[in-house]
């Protein structure tokens, strides 16, 4: 919850649900309640373009749907393709109300789906494109991505050789093609997610949104404490709240107080190998990045 | 839409030419993967537990933050029919033990308690249970806190009550021995007629022993003793008999009576305790300097903290660590006061003080009278023999109980440590003991339904209503609570009247919080241990298996996986979990 | 109305006539013209479509995947790279039995490059459950694209209009355009049966698991039976209304012939100057042309080939490893015939080299001549 919500304590979120219980999301997914909370923002007039992810296998296998709206399953890199062509679609067929709403884990959107995600950035095709991102490629087994954090565990940066590239800063390539609306957005924080969506629906062209959905699973994080791991993911500056309109005014959403992102890395097996060396240099990329996000907020 | 069914092909018929959903996932039920079990449950609240009246506070302050202010007023009479007077006089161990305090400050729960009550809501009391007009009717002797207390909840339960007071006008220490800018009596009126109009007979002026025998209580079928302590302990010095020495009760009690006292310009009052504390403070308003006296240590002063600072701050000089050795008169009027310094040891045998005086340290102070408040002990001459009695305080079990003839007792005549809010629990527990022994249900294991913790706290409204679950779950400490759902805020400011205002009369200090400010201190309550509908756990469940119920929820078993999110977000700690049976 | 135009202006004008919606294209030569000209048309508002000028062929295939899917009538053209890097997503089409129609311009596929005609392309696309039309003309082609709306809606299979790179796409031939109104009398707007519709909470293509599967391929199967007889049912009322039509295949001159000479594309043309000369001479040659490569149309093959002695088959495309695919398809649904001709196979005009009538000669004189092919494989053209 965000500062002024806390004290009110009751949450704001109205009540219709748009999912489905029995659904195969591993007990305490993160990248259900991030769908959750963009449905209940965006509504029942919607159409989801679902490449192949975790999600795929989340919104029901044949004959069966966990989601109370229309979803088009696609392959893997065709997410803002696709989506592409169903606005054209649905616009032609004279419906300019229906939102299409392209829902695409990291890897669909930081690796093979980059190309088709920068064409339809590039051309301002009116949809929402949602990265859930759970930090490397889960559906396959925890591989990793380019959207996997430096010094991570996954099983193709093993213990003897861990992932020893920086996290591709996806917003600052969504920023450069001046798109009318990007942001972040945390399942930890739902009002705040929540009102980007609504935000966003009201906006006219490509918007971005990039939301961290824990995955205790992949991250290796007791399920219990899937939301404590997300929130202090914003609280560590590891994952700030922040948003982007056209590409050059930055608006910080939360500016936490200092906390060490140790508290953060101890939660998770992910990072059980590092050392307290490896935790100061990311700690050092952190202060960097939260310093470099700040000065673009002042302008 | 509850489309549960499996879907089964039998051929080429029904399946279709492309991969089209045609239901939903709902009857896949992925409760079977659980190991794990979310339950609501409780804890209690440690301000509960504290409460020795047994005041439900953390739902109080619930009812309060929605504005709630009759339904509060309606909860806490349920328990204690004296919220106007605990809102004001009592030691509130509730805040003491409020877990916000660490976090930032404890709530002002004294304050909010005093809020509803000045309200003034008039509602009809439902009676607790059912039973239709009972026979049985029972004596009170004593229309103390812990009488009042009692006779409330028996005529409550439908029982006849009769209280014998002694003295002219009800409300015993607080009718007497409070002070008026401590207690007015407006609130004492108030808040005793409302337990006359349930039917409650209270005859003033009927001494047992004097006015009526003990004997004519054989009328009644049991009989509760809650003649407080009354007794002024003496001093044992020299000069103790001289004109210009009372007792500080008799002060107390002549100053509400509104008597023409003369205590000169100078007053010695001997004493570390609340009555000592009531005693200076009023003798100051009266015109007088004022020195207070004491054996204990400024730390080891039984007073309430906030009395001594408040006593300090009108300017009352305290001397800590003395003992009288005699008191003087001179040309027939009292002229001074010995002192020696002392150290206290430890207590001894009979569990008094054991002060040890410091060689060479005398001192003598100036006064024109001297008030002693060293200690009130009870008058238990009209007992019968068959009253046990263990170091002049009246001896009972748990329970209150005192002898298989049907007699109870409660309040500071079994205690030796005088509280009001004390007084309310013990008439409470004596009033759920009679039913009890009315009603042949009396077994110490039942009673255990209306513990609240492990302070003996007592709850009627569990006794009578128990709730589903744990009877008496454990008490949620302060890192059970989930910090990141709260800012701080700072505790609500009492208002009251500046030291060089109150000189000269006896107005109330503390004013009444307003709405406003009682509405956002009660928004500050974690609501330790009990939900409180903040929608959290519904908000996190990945599986929607958290429907919302009432103003609570309710948990689908069908679907939740026991990925046990609720459990950890919870801000209060009111889910468990628990290992599935297998 | 007859206007001399391009092959590629052609399929440009088919697309304007068919009222396609929604075009998603990526530039590629010898494509260019087609989707050069369609822009033309959508800028000027004659053609009220949306062209999306997507990033890549991948793209475009997917851009008309989710146009198609929520009920738009939707276009792509392509060539060689475009369609090779659409292959994944030519496969999603047809399993998400979408009608979309595709101009594919039949050019050699790299390393090395190369740019000119070959067949290659769209034949290694035959395993995607697309229908494959292979055009002679630029009259042809242009009816086909029409005729291919018509027959995919129906069926709920997607189409490729196959021109073979420069030789058709950028010669220019008369045409005759047919009127706006007897297309629209012929072609009704596009009425999916599935539709992606945002009234309607279903979920598409999601995991299939083996219990269902093979059923959902076997109707697609069965839709591509269907199609030989919608395709001559269409092409039975477009003749009604605009006098043309073309079958599945056309046999020319095949009466009582020794030797049939089977091809596809523009060689066609020039085989039948071949053709008439030595019927003129007194030979019995016959001529074969495959319109229809998907559904392979068996039934008519069987029925024209029977009594054949011999055909000769050209390839304008080679599968490494094995040789001519029209060959290898015709000898598969001969093999079982009582009387089957003997199989002559013959690639030629690889990446652009014409297949001239002196190749032609030489591929009939062998032919009359072996008693059996040499080789599986024979290469006429082939510099030694």
């Amino acid at each position: 919850m965000m500062p002024e919500e806390r004290i009110n304590m009751k949450r704001v979120l109205p009540d219709e649900e748009y999912m489905i219980s029995g659904h195969l999301a591993c007990s305490g997914c993160g990248a259900t309640l991030a769908m959750r909370y963009t449905l209940k923002a965006i509504g029942e007039r919607v159409i989801i373009v679902l490449p192949a992810s975790c999600w795929s296998m989340i919104a029901g296998v044949f004959p069966y749907s966990s989601l109370r709206v229309p979803v088009y399953h696609v392959a893997f890199e065709t997410a803002a393709s696709t989506a592409t062509g169903v606005k054209a679609g649905l616009e032609m067929k004279g419906d300019r109300t229906t939102t299409v709403l392209a829902w695409a884990g990291d890897g669909g959107t930081f690796d093979i789906g980059l190309q088709a995600l920068s064409g339809a950035a590039e051309r301002n095709e009116d949809f929402i494109y949602v990265c859930y991102d759970n930090e490397a490629y889960m559906n396959t087994g925890i591989q990793r991505s380019s959207a996997t954090p430096l010094l991570t565990w996954t099983t193709t940066t093993p213990f003897q050789q861990t992932k020893a590239e920086a996290k591709k800063d996806i917003m600052e390539i969504m920023a450069a093609h001046r798109i009318p609306y990007a942001a972040t957005a945390s399942i930890a924080f739902p009002e705040d997610l929540f009102h980007k969506m609504k935000k966003a629906k009201e906006i006219k062209g490509f918007r971005f949104v990039h939301i961290l959905s824990s995955c205790p699973t992949g991250w290796r994080v007791p399920s219990q404490l899937s939301i404590k791991v997300s929130r202090l993911a914003v609280l560590t500056r590891i994952f700030p709240l922040y948003e982007i309109e056209n590409g050059e005014r930055y608006f910080i959403n939360l500016k936490p107080e200092f906390r060490s992102v140790k508290e953060y890395l101890e939660l998770q097996g992910r990072f059980s190998h590092l050392t307290e060396e490896e935790m100061e240099v990311i700690q050092m990329n952190v202060e960097k990045n939260w310093q470099r996000l700040l000065k673009k907020a002042e302008v | 839409m509850k489309e549960e069914k499996k879907i089964t092909f039998k051929g080429l018929k029904d399946i279709p030419p492309l991969s089209i959903s045609m239901g939903t996932t709902l009857w896949n039920k992925t409760g079977t993967w659980r190991y794990l079990k979310p339950i609501y449950s409780s804890k209690t609240p440690p301000c509960n537990e504290a409460c020795p009246a047994g005041n439900d506070i953390e739902a109080m302050m619930v009812l309060v933050k929605e504005g709630k202010f009759r339904e509060a007023w309606k909860l806490i009479k349920e328990e204690n029919p004296f919220p106007g007077v605990c809102g004001r006089v009592c030691f509130h161990p509730c805040e003491s033990s409020c877990n916000r305090k660490e976090y930032d400050e404890a709530l002002s729960i004294q304050a909010i308690e005093r809020f509803v009550a000045d309200s003034h809501f008039k509602i009809d009391q439902e009676k607790p249970v059912g039973y239709l007009k009972p026979k049985e009717r029972v004596a009170i002797i004593g229309s103390g806190p812990a009488g009042l207390t009692c006779a409330y909840h028996l005529v409550r339960m439908g029982y006849g009550v009769t209280v014998f007071e002694s003295y002219s006008s009800p409300g015993g220490i607080l009718r007497i021995g409070i002070p008026e800018y401590r207690l007015p009596r407006s609130i004492l009126d108030r808040e005793i007629s409302e337990i006359e109009s349930l039917g409650v007979e209270i005859r003033t002026n009927s001494q047992i022993g004097k006015d009526v025998s003990f004997d004519d209580l054989k009328a009644f079928q049991a009989i509760f003793i809650a003649v407080g302590a009354h007794q002024s302990r003496r001093l044992g010095v020299e000069g103790e008999g001289l004109e210009g020495v009372m007792s500080g009760l008799e002060f107390l009690r002549r100053v509400k009576e509104k008597e023409k006292i003369s205590i000169g310009k100078r007053v010695v009052v001997i004493g570390g305790g609340n009555v000592a504390v009531d005693v200076a403070r009023s003798a100051w308003r009266l015109g007088a300097k004022v020195q207070m006296v004491c054996l204990e240590s400024s730390e080891e002063m039984p007073a309430f903290f906030e009395e001594v600072s408040e006593t300090e701050a009108e300017g009352i000089e305290i001397i800590p660590s003395a003992m009288p050795i005699r008191i003087t008169q001179e040309r027939g009027r009292l002229k001074k006061v010995d002192f020696i310094k002392v150290k206290l040891a430890e207590p001894k045998s009979d569990g008094s003080l054991n002060p040890l005086p410091i060689p060479k340290t005398e001192f003598t102070l100036k006064a024109d009278s001297v008030i002693t408040a060293i200690g009130e002990v009870p008058d238990l001459s009209f007992l019968p023999q068959e009253v046990p009695i263990e170091k002049g305080f009246i001896k009972t079990d748990e329970m209150g109980f005192v002898h298989p003839k049907g007699y109870f007792a409660g309040g500071d005549v079994i205690n030796p440590h005088h509280t009001v809010a004390g007084a309310i629990g013990s008439g409470k527990r004596a009033a759920l003991a009679i039913h009890g022994y009315f009603r042949g249900e009396w077994q110490k294991g039942k009673l255990r339904i209306a513990l609240v913790g492990e302070k003996g706290t007592l709850s009627l409204k569990k006794y009578f209503h128990p709730p589903e679950g744990e009877a008496n779950p454990p008490v949620i400490h302060f890192h059970e609570i989930n910090l990141d759902y709260f800012e701080h805020q700072d505790r609500v400011r009492i208002r009251k009247i500046p030291v060089e205002n109150r000189k000269g009369g006896f107005k109330e200090i503390y004013s009444s919080l307003d709405q406003e400010e009682a509405l956002k201190e009660a928004a500050r309550c974690f609501n330790c241990g009990v939900c409180n509908g903040c929608d959290t756990c519904w908000v996190y469940c990945p599986d929607l298996a958290v429907k919302k119920k009432d103003n609570h929820y309710e948990i689908d078993y069908d679907y939740c996986k026991g990925c046990g999110i609720c459990f950890e977000e919870c801000p209060r700690s009111a889910i468990i979990l628990k290992e599935e049976g297998r | 109305m007859k206007m001399v135009m391009e092959g590629s202006h052609a399929v440009s004008h088919g697309v304007l006539l068919s009222r396609v919606e929604v075009i998603a294209a990526y530039p590629i030569t010898p494509q260019t013209h087609i989707v050069e000209r369609l822009s033309e048309l959508c800028a000027s508002g004659q053609l009220k479509a949306k062209f999306l000028k997507v990033e890549s062929e991948h793209s475009a295939m997917a851009s008309c995947i989710g146009a198609s899917a929520v009920g738009a009538r939707a276009f792509t053209a392509t060539s060689s790279q475009g369609i090779a890097l659409m292959h994944e997503l030519l496969h999603w089409a047809s399993g998400a039995r979408l009608p979309i129609v595709m101009a594919n311009v039949s050019r050699a596929l790299g390393a090395p490059w190369n740019i000119w005609c070959d067949q290659i392309d769209s034949l290694s696309q035959r395993d995607t459950g697309w229908l494959q039309f292979y055009c002679e003309s630029s009259q042809e082609a242009l009816d086909t694209m029409i005729q291919a709306f018509k027959i995919s809606e129906k069926i709920s299979l997607p189409s490729m209009v196959v021109l073979d790179a420069f030789y058709l796409s950028h010669t220019f031939e008369p045409v005759d355009i047919p009127d706006q109104e007897r297309v629209d009398r012929f072609l009704p707007p596009f009425e999916p049966k599935f539709r992606l519709d945002p009234k309607d909470a279903k979920s598409f293509s999601s995991l299939t698991a083996p219990d269902t599967f093979t059923e959902m391929r076997y109707r697609i199967q069965q839709a591509m039976e269907s199609a030989k007889s919608v395709i001559l049912e269409v092409e039975r009322e477009f003749h009604k209304i605009f006098g043309r039509s073309y079958g599945l295949v056309e046999a020319y001159r095949c009466e009582e012939a020794e030797l049939v000479v089977v091809t596809s594309g523009t060689v066609t043309s020039t085989c039948r100057e071949v053709i008439d000369q030595y019927r003129h001479e007194g030979k019995r040659i016959g001529l074969l042309k495959i319109r229809t490569f998907r559904p392979f149309p068996a039934e008519a093959i069987r029925e024209n080939l029977r009594g054949v002695p011999k055909i000769a088959v050209i390839d304008r495309n080679l599968s490494f490893g094995m040789g001519g695919i029209f060959a290898e398809e015709l000898r598969s649904v001969l093999c079982n015939e009582p009387e089957r001709p003997l199989v002559f196979s013959y690639v030629a005009g690889l990446g652009g080299r014409d297949i001239t009538q002196n190749t032609l000669s030489n591929v009939i004189e062998y032919s009359l001549e072996a008693e059996q092919p040499r080789e599986d494989t024979l290469w006429p053209d082939l510099r030694i």
